[in-house]
């Protein structure tokens, strides 16, 4: 029997903005990742798009509440380096600063990005140095 | 325990004391944990709300969806 730390999913800002918005399967879906002892890192930037998308009282305690999930890392950004590099990749990818957070923190830590909108990313996967590995959160059902 | 404090924040609670806000300054940082404690206890009990109302059938879906996508 291994014991194997499973790779971490990059949740982009899509996801993040659903759980702002209270959306229940999204919500539902990232406790279900958190029993599983599936690790998460969620961009701090991420969070910000997410609360000026939704500008309320509750989404902000939503958002909150996603650290206290016991498998998720809220990612700062931390320091001038980081901050530049951060710069170099919206350069580079022409995202915006919420989900340049999500494609520089995929880029150092080599881990997919979970999103609600692959076909944005899409266009960005080659964009930097290694590809992104995009995985759609989707319900072939519909 | 010792804990290291922000001098920022050491300030407020020496200054909390001194406008006779707080009894001393560990009781001012007490308060701090205390109020923390309450806010997360509520941010844990909506967001149990909220994905309680989850449909389990669609969430399955989901995460089946991205496990064949890894398992490319």
């Amino acid at each position: 029997m291994t014991d194997r730390t499973p790779t971490p999913f990059i949740l982009d800002t899509s996801v993040v903005t659903a759980v702002a918005r209270a959306d229940p399967d999204i919500m539902g879906l990232i406790q279900g990742y958190d029993s599983r002892n599936q690790p998460m890192v969620i961009p701090a930037l991420a969070i910000t798009g997410a609360s000026l998308d939704a500008r309320s009282e509750e989404a902000d305690e939503l958002l909150a509440g996603l650290e206290l999930l016991d498998n998720v890392t809220v990612a700062p950004l931390n320091g001038a380096e980081q901050a530049a590099r951060l710069a170099d990749v919206i350069a580079r990818t022409g995202l915006e600063p919420w989900d340049g957070h999500v494609a520089a923190i995929a880029d150092v830590a080599i881990c997919p990005i979970l999103t609600l909108n692959a076909g944005k990313w899409r266009l960005h996967v080659a964009d930097l140095d290694e590809p992104l590995h995009i995985i759609e959160i989707a319900d072939p059902s519909e | 325990m010792t804990i290291t404090v922000d001098p920022h924040l050491s300030a407020y609670a020496e200054a909390l004391v001194e406008a006779g806000h707080a009894a001393s300054v560990s009781a001012a940082f007490n308060d701090a944990m205390a109020e923390k404690a309450y806010r997360d206890r509520r941010r844990r009990s909506l967001w149990k709300a909220k994905a309680d109302e989850a449909n389990p059938g669609r969430v399955s879906r989901l995460m089946a969806h991205v496990d064949q996508q890894l398992a490319r």
